[in-house]
C-alpha cells in the first residue's frame, strides 16, 4: 500500500483502533454514552427548552443558582478541569526535557488526558451559558480584549488545538514504530509549555482581580490554581496508567516513572497546602475586610453552607495524608499504593478546586446576604453527561494512542528501551 | 401633511416606509388622475410610474436623514417594535377570547398594544445625570421598587425587582453585611435606616470590563445599558458587579400585556428574553425625553433626586453644593454616580416627639 504513512491513514487508524475493543471496552463506552445523551437531553430539552425549543418551562431557574449566586457547579468544575488540563502537558516538558526514556513512553496520554479534559472545560462552559449559539457568533465578532473571559477562549482552544496535534504526531510517528523528529518537539515543546501554566493562570485572571468578590482578592490565586493542578494532573494520569497496565496485555510502565511521578504530585500538593496557609492567615489574622471574613467564615467553618467547610477540611486533611504517605518508603514503592495516594489527591483537589473556590465568594453577596446554594438534580444530571462525554473521548483517544505506544515501544521478541 | 391613511407603524417615528410609499402612490395617482384627465378613466400604471421619481419619506417629514437611516439601532427598534405589537395583539386576542370583548383586560391588552413605541432615542449631547437620594428621608416603603417594575416591564413571574431596598441598624451601620431584604411592611421602623441599591452608573463600570462581547457599555450621557440582543447570559458582569445591581432572567420572562408600560427604550424597557442580563437604565425611555425616573416620581417622600450633573441649575447640584454627595463602596474603585446624602428635614424619632408633648401618628 503506496499511502500507508500518510495523515490520512493516521486518522483511520485511531478511528478504526478506537472502535475495536473488548466486550468489556464495548460496555464501558456504552454506558459513557447513556449517560452522554442523558445530559445532553436534559440540558436541551429541560434546562435550555426555553431558548432552544422557546418553550414556557424549564430555564436556568431549573439550577440552584440565583441573583446572589450566579455562578454554581458547572463553573466550580470547569476550574477543576482546566487545572487538570494544564498539567496534561507536564508529562511531555517532563520527557523531553529531561530526555528521559520511559516518560517519552507515555507523553502522549498526558496529551490525551489534556484533550478529554478541556472537552469537558468547554462544555461546562456551554452548558452555563444562558446563550450559547448567540456566544459561538459573538465571542468572535465582537470581542472585549479587556474581558478575562475572552482571553480563557482564545488559550483554552488554542491549548486544546496544540493538544490534538501533539497527539496526532504521536501517534502518526509512533504507529509506524518511529521516534518522534527533533524538528517537531522543539518548537512544541517551546509554545506548548507556556499555554499549559497559561490557561490555568487566565482562569485565575477571571475571578482574581473582580473588587466585587473579596474572597478572590488575592494574588496567590493563580499560583494556587497551578500549583493543586500540578497535583491533580498528575495524580489522574497515575491512576490511568494503573488501570492501563491492569487491563491491557502487555503493557507496563516502569515504576520509576510512578515514584518521579509521585514526587512531583506530593511537592505540587505540599505548594498548594502551604498556599491555603498563607491565605487562612491573611484571612484570620489581619483582614479588616469585613466581607471576605465573612466569606472565609463560610469557607473554613461553614455556617450556612456546612459542605464548604467539609470540603476545604477534606482538602486540608487528604492532603496532609497523601503528602505523607507519598514520603513513607513502604508505600512509594509499590505501584498499588501510589494509585491509591493518587486517588487521595484527586480527591482532595476536588474538594479543594470546586465548589470551595467559586462559592465562598458569592456567600455573603456582594450586598451581604446569604442564600444557601445546594446543586440541584438537574445540575448534577447535565455535570455527570458532561463529564462522561469527557471520559469517553478519553477512552477513545487513549486506546489507540496506547496501541501506537506498544507498537513503537513494545515489539515482541525484542527488548525495549 | 398628510400621507394616505397610517394604518400601524407609526409611533412617534416614521411609518414604514414601503408601506407609506404605496399610500402616497396611491394619493398622489387619484389626485392627479382627477385633476388633470377628469375626463379620461384609465391611466396607463406602468406608464405613469415610469414618469414619477421615487420620493423617499425621509425627505417628505423633514427628519435628517443621519438620524433616521444612520442608526442601526433605530433601525432595530422599529423592527422591535413591529414584532412586540404582533405578540402583544396575539396575547390580547388570547385575554378577549378568554374574558369578552367587553372584559376592561381585553380593552386595556388592545389599547397597550396600539400604544406601544420602540425608541432608540440617542444620548444628549453634554449631559451627565447623575441621581441622589436622601438617606434621612427614605421611609424603605418600597414605593420606588414597585414603580419600577411597573414602569420597566420587569418579569412579574421572576420577581425581577432593579432597586433592592436595604434595612440596616441605624447605629451599628458600617458595611452591607446583616442587611434585612425581606423586612416585610413595618417598615419604617425607628431603630432602622433604609439604602436602596440599584445600578450606580459607575465611572468606571466592572461590569463593562468583563463583558466577553460588549453586551454593555457606557452611554454618553453616563447611563450604563445592556443590549438584551446582544447578551449571552454568561453572568460574568453579575459575579463583577459590587452593587449586586444586575438581575438575569432565570426563566422565560412573563408580563401581563395589559400591565404593559408600552412607552418603550430599545436598551432600556422592551421586554426581554429569557437568559439575558438586565438591570436599571435609569429609565432611559423617560430621561432621555426629558424626564425623571419612575422612582423619582413615585418617591412618596421625595428622597430621590435627579438631574444633569452638568447643568448649573440642575437639582442635583443643588444638593450636591448644600448637602455634600455620598458614594457606597468608594473602595471598590468604581466611582458610582448615583449618590447617597443627608438631607434636613429629618422626622424626629417618636419618644422624642412624644416627650416634647407633640401628636405622633401612628404608621404615618
Amino acid at each position: 500500500m503506496p499511502r500507508q504513512d500518510g495523515w490520512w491513514e493516521t486518522i483511520k487508524y485511531i478511528i478504526v483502533e478506537a472502535l475495536k475493543g473488548s466486550r468489556r471496552y464495548y460496555l464501558a463506552a456504552a454506558g459513557l454514552l447513556l449517560l452522554t445523551i442523558y445530559g445532553l437531553y436534559l440540558w436541551i430539552f429541560i434546562q435550555h427548552a426555553p431558548v432552544f425549543l422557546g418553550t414556557d418551562y424549564g430555564g436556568l431557574i431549573l439550577t440552584g443558582m440565583n441573583d446572589s449566586v450566579v455562578w454554581g457547579l458547572y463553573i466550580s468544575f470547569f476550574v477543576f478541569w482546566v487545572g487538570v488540563a494544564a498539567a496534561g502537558i507536564a508529562f511531555s516538558i517532563a520527557a523531553y526535557v529531561f530526555n528521559h526514556p520511559e516518560f517519552k513512553k507515555i507523553a502522549v496520554l498526558g496529551e490525551v488526558q489534556a484533550i478529554s479534559a478541556l472537552t469537558i472545560v468547554l462544555m461546562l462552559i456551554v452548558v452555563d451559558l444562558g446563550r450559547p449559539i448567540r456566544a459561538l457568533f459573538e465571542m468572535p465578532l465582537l470581542p472585549n480584549l479587556r474581558s478575562m473571559l475572552d482571553w480563557d477562549f482564545i488559550v483554552i482552544t488554542t491549548y486544546l488545538l496544540i493538544n490534538l496535534v501533539g497527539a496526532l504526531v504521536t501517534i502518526h510517528y509512533y504507529r509506524r514504530d518511529k521516534a518522534l523528529p527533533k524538528k517537531f518537539l522543539v518548537p512544541f515543546m517551546v509554545i506548548a509549555a507556556p499555554f499549559a501554566i497559561g490557561i490555568h493562570t487566565v482562569t485565575a485572571f477571571i475571578s482574581q482581580a473582580l473588587t466585587a468578590r473579596p474572597i478572590w482578592n488575592s494574588p496567590l490565586l493563580a499560583p494556587r490554581y497551578v500549583a493543586t493542578a500540578f497535583a491533580a494532573g498528575p495524580a489522574i494520569l497515575l491512576i490511568a496508567l494503573y488501570l492501563a497496565e491492569r487491563y491491557i496485555e502487555g503493557f507496563s510502565v516502569s515504576i520509576e516513572v510512578y515514584k518521579k511521578t509521585l514526587y512531583l504530585v506530593a511537592g505540587a500538593t505540599i505548594v498548594g497546602l502551604y498556599f491555603t496557609l498563607s491565605e487562612a492567615h491573611e484571612i484570620f489574622w489581619y483582614t479588616t475586610e469585613p466581607v471576605k471574613w465573612a466569606q472565609a467564615k463560610e469557607l473554613f467553618y461553614g455556617p450556612h453552607l456546612p459542605y464548604l467547610a467539609v470540603l476545604t477540611w477534606l482538602w486540608i486533611g487528604l492532603g496532609v495524608a497523601a503528602v505523607i504517605l507519598a514520603l513513607i518508603p513502604s508505600t512509594h514503592n509499590s505501584k498499588g499504593a501510589i494509585a491509591f495516594i493518587s486517588l487521595l489527591v484527586v480527591v482532595a483537589v476536588i474538594a479543594e478546586k470546586t465548589l470551595t473556590i467559586v462559592i465562598p465568594a458569592y456567600e455573603p453577596s456582594t450586598l451581604g446576604e446569604i442564600r444557601p446554594y445546594h446543586p440541584t438534580p438537574i445540575e448534577y444530571g447535565i455535570t455527570l453527561g458532561v463529564h462522561a462525554l469527557g471520559l469517553l473521548i478519553y477512552l477513545l483517544l487513549a486506546k489507540p494512542a496506547i496501541k501506537a505506544i506498544m507498537t513503537h515501544y513494545f515489539k515482541p521478541g525484542a527488548h525495549h528501551h | 401633511m398628510s400621507v394616505g391613511p397610517r394604518r400601524e407603524g407609526s409611533g412617534n417615528g416614521s411609518p414604514k416606509v414601503d408601506e407609506s410609499r404605496r399610500n402616497l402612490l396611491k394619493a398622489m395617482a387619484v389626485g392627479a388622475g382627477a385633476a388633470a384627465l377628469t375626463s379620461v378613466a384609465a391611466v396607463d400604471k406602468e406608464k405613469f410610474k415610469k414618469a414619477l421619481r421615487k420620493v423617499s419619506i425621509e425627505d417628505l417629514l423633514g427628519v435628517p436623514a443621519d438620524v433616521e437611516a444612520g442608526s442601526t439601532l433605530e433601525m432595530r427598534a422599529k423592527k422591535k417594535e413591529k414584532e412586540l405589537k404582533e405578540w402583544c395583539r396575539k396575547e390580547a386576542e388570547k385575554i378577549c377570547q378568554e374574558r369578552g370583548d367587553a372584559s376592561e383586560d381585553c380593552k386595556l391588552a388592545r389599547q397597550k398594544c396600539d400604544l406601544i413605541t420602540v425608541k432608540a432615542t440617542p444620548a444628549k449631547k453634554g449631559v451627565r445625570y447623575a441621581m441622589a437620594l436622601d438617606v434621612n428621608k427614605c421611609i424603605g416603603c418600597r414605593r420606588c421598587v414597585y414603580a419600577c417594575v411597573m414602569e420597566n416591564n420587569q418579569a412579574r413571574n421572576l420577581g425581577i425587582e432593579w432597586i433592592r431596598v436595604l434595612e440596616l441598624d441605624r447605629m451599628e451601620f458600617q458595611d452591607l453585611l446583616g442587611s434585612e431584604w425581606y423586612y416585610g411592611n413595618e417598615a419604617p421602623k425607628k431603630e432602622n435606616v433604609y439604602v436602596p441599591i440599584a445600578c450606580m452608573h459607575c465611572e468606571n463600570p466592572p461590569c463593562v470590563m468583563v463583558c466577553p462581547v460588549k453586551a454593555t457599555w457606557k452611554e454618553p450621557d453616563g447611563i450604563v445599558v445592556v443590549d438584551y440582543d446582544v447578551c449571552i447570559g454568561c453572568r460574568y458582569c453579575a459575579t463583577a458587579c459590587p452593587y449586586g445591581a444586575r438581575r438575569f432572567n432565570w426563566a422565560k420572562p412573563y408580563v401581563p400585556v395589559q400591565e404593559l408600560n408600552p412607552n418603550m427604550h430599545i436598551l432600556g424597557n422592551v421586554p426581554r428574553q429569557v437568559h439575558v442580563m438586565e438591570k436599571c437604565t435609569w429609565c432611559i425611555q423617560r430621561t432621555r425625553d426629558g424626564g425623571v425616573p419612575a422612582c423619582v416620581e413615585a418617591c412618596p417622600v421625595g428622597a430621590r433626586v435627579f438631574g444633569d450633573l452638568n447643568d448649573p441649575n440642575s437639582p442635583i447640584r443643588r444638593i450636591a453644593e448644600e448637602y455634600g454627595l455620598f458614594v457606597l463602596k468608594p473602595e471598590a474603585g468604581t466611582k458610582p454616580r448615583f449618590f447617597y446624602f443627608f438631607g434636613p428635614s429629618r422626622t424626629p424619632p417618636r419618644e422624642e416627639a412624644k416627650s416634647e408633648g407633640k401628636e405622633v401618628k401612628e404608621n404615618a
